[in-house]
């Protein structure tokens, strides 16, 4: 947990996946198609990444855990989230917040 | 007793028409032909053991009357009267249910020409005496009484016969024979009348019943016949057989929510033509909107398990099939369509619709990415393994391959589900920047925009083919023409929606 949080505030925009979890991609690249950097870490190929999965559905109270996307520090949410986030308008002004864009 | 009742149906003239006629006639004919049946039974006594049977006989049964044919053996009657009778008895007869009664087992009342006919006398050893009145009782139709094929004229005439030997013997009666019998046999007749009101209730309350079981099963013939159609129109032949039970109840559901979306067009359309209120338009609107959200919900029931039907869009009509986005509309597309018809709008809104546009269409392309990346797994999964080997002999690599690409499948539901996420929220993001009346514009155009999407795949489906027998260079701008001109009638509909 803590791992998590740490290496969640390390970057603007943290995403949390698996290598074989498609939807972690699509988030991805979605952060890319805005201008963002996302820092990707991949649960399976993490030593600690079970610990940290089980974490991360604690957290976001729902399985499977991943994607997880942590903005400026702060979990965001899943997939779900995101895309509303997105639509409503909501999505980048925070990353302007958090300083992950600067248009 | 039942007696009376077969010398009811032996009469020729008393059965002549309705069932009604038989009722209202009842009672006065059992009253006659009790009394001759009365004085008949003494006369008949002396053969012991019939008598017998037909005391032992239940009222609501059947009496045959033995002894008749026995005795009347050598008179001769006109069959045809007979006959008569028996034919009337058998167009009274129609509306009824007519069992079979050749059973010494089955039950059944007389009164009203009702056709159920038991024949008494379990034992059957009264021979042709039995048959005859189970003729007679049966309707007279020979074929009704089953195995047992009277000879048809002996005993009806005999039947005959006794009644009108009763008759005289009515007439030269004694008073005190009727007297002695009378506390009984009113008791009897009694039990008679009610025995036949009871039949004749129980019959009219199965008539019912089949009629409105009739009702209901026409019902749902109609029923299913609408659906399948619709399920036809909508998936296409082909595909109907492979559907798995989810999808084919999918595709029911959506058929009931396609006619539930009808009903909030009109409602939608007359609710503008009236110039509601906005509070009262804005409700309208909402419910609108909640009916989207339901079928996002069916699909999204769906998607667990068979996300692929969602995807391949057997249930929507071929034109929309066709340029469908994973498993629905694509939300950006949909903004370009309806933006047209929204004006006027303020700088903001058009600020907003702009970018909500560029959002979803963001949204879209990230999805579509993460959708190609599971394509690019699985072909990598099924492939890993040389395709030209035999599939047989390294059947545990296989099945685990299986396995792999199985699980990699399984985020399908995923995709599925965030594609319809995205829609509904483009639906709420609309309805969030658009004033009530706009928003109500918006959603007709939505459905008359999808409406002759569906209607351009049932002018499709129909169109002319023998052209294409024609010849190929003939036939092709011919159907170009076509639709051309459907696309041409539609814009102009749509130009002035």
């Amino acid at each position: 947990m803590d791992r998590v949080t740490r290496l969640a505030s390390q970057r603007a925009v943290v995403i949390f996946g698996t290598s074989s979890c498609c939807m972690s991609h699509t988030v991805t690249r979605l952060f890319v198609d805005l201008g963002v950097n996302p820092t990707v870490y991949e649960l399976d190929e993490d030593p600690r990444g079970r610990d940290m999965e089980k974490a991360l559905s604690k957290l976001l109270g729902r399985n499977p855990a991943v994607p997880a996307v942590f903005i400026g520090g702060k979990l965001v949410g899943s997939t779900d989230k995101i895309m509303s986030l997105h639509l409503s308008g909501g999505l980048v002004p925070m990353l302007r917040n958090a300083g992950a864009i600067w248009v | 007793m039942a007696n009376e009742r077969t010398l009811v149906c032996g009469v020729q003239g008393s059965f002549h028409t309705s069932t009604k006629f038989f009722d209202e006639a009842e009672s006065d004919y059992f009253g006659e032909l009790e009394e001759a049946l009365i004085h008949g039974d003494p006369i008949t006594s002396s053969h012991g053991p019939k008598k017998g049977i037909v005391e032992t006989a239940r009222p609501p049964t059947l009496e045959i009357f033995p002894s008749w044919p026995m005795r009347h053996q050598h008179h001769q009657h006109p069959t045809v009267e007979q006959r008569k009778s028996e034919q009337s008895v058998e167009s009274s007869e129609e509306s009824g249910s007519v069992k079979d009664t050749a059973n010494t087992t089955s039950t059944g009342v007389i009164a009203g020409a009702q056709s159920q006919v038991q024949c008494r006398g379990r034992g059957a050893t009264e021979g042709e005496a039995q048959k005859g009145l189970v003729v007679i009782m049966a309707n007279g139709a020979p074929q009704r009484t089953g195995a047992q094929q009277p000879p048809p004229s002996a005993p009806q005439i005999q039947y005959d016969n006794s009644h009108t030997e009763k008759k005289k013997i009515i007439a030269g009666s004694t008073r005190k024979d009727g007297k002695l019998l009378d506390a009984k046999t009113l008791r009897r007749l009694a039990q008679n009348r009610e025995a036949a009101r009871k039949s004749r209730l129980r019959k009219k309350a199965y008539v019912q019943q089949l009629e409105t079981s009739r009702i209901r099963l026409q019902q749902l013939e109609h029923d299913l016949q609408r659906a399948r159609t619709q399920g036809m129109l909508l998936a296409g032949c082909g595909a109907s057989g492979e559907m798995s039970s989810g999808a084919a109840m999918f595709n029911m559901d959506y058929t009931n929510w396609l006619e539930e979306e009808g009903r909030h067009v009109s409602d939608l359309r007359a609710g503008l033509d009236a110039h509601l209120i906005d509070n009262n338009l804005s409700s309208i609107v909402d419910d609108f909107i909640t009916h989207y959200d339901t079928l996002f919900h069916l699909k999204a029931r769906l998607a667990q398990t068979d996300a692929f039907h969602l995807l391949t869009g057997l249930w929507t009509s071929p034109a929309e099939r066709c340029f469908m986005w994973m498993g629905g509309f694509r939300p950006s597309d949909l903004i370009k369509i309806v933006t047209p018809h929204l004006d006027p709008l303020t700088e903001q809104q058009v600020i907003r619709l702009c970018s909500l546009q560029q959002s979803s269409q963001q949204a879209e392309e990230a999805l579509w990415q993460g959708f190609d990346q599971l394509h690019q797994f699985l072909s990598a999964t099924l492939s890993s393994e040389p395709l030209s080997t035999d599939v047989g002999a390294d059947v545990s690599n296989y099945a685990g391959l299986m396995d792999i690409a199985i699980e990699k499948i399984s985020s399908l539901e995923n995709f599925v589900r965030q594609a319809d996420h995205l829609r509904r929220q483009t639906l709420h993001q609309l309805r969030e920047i658009l004033t009530t009346r706009q928003a109500a514009r918006c959603l007709l155009a939505i459905g008359e925009y999808y409406r002759r999407l569906r209607a351009l795949s049932s002018v499709w489906a129909t169109r002319p083919r023998d052209r294409a027998l024609i010849g190929n260079e003939t036939a092709s701008p011919n159907t170009v023409t076509d639709l051309q001109t459907i696309q041409q009638s539609q814009y102009a509909h749509y130009s002035a929606f």
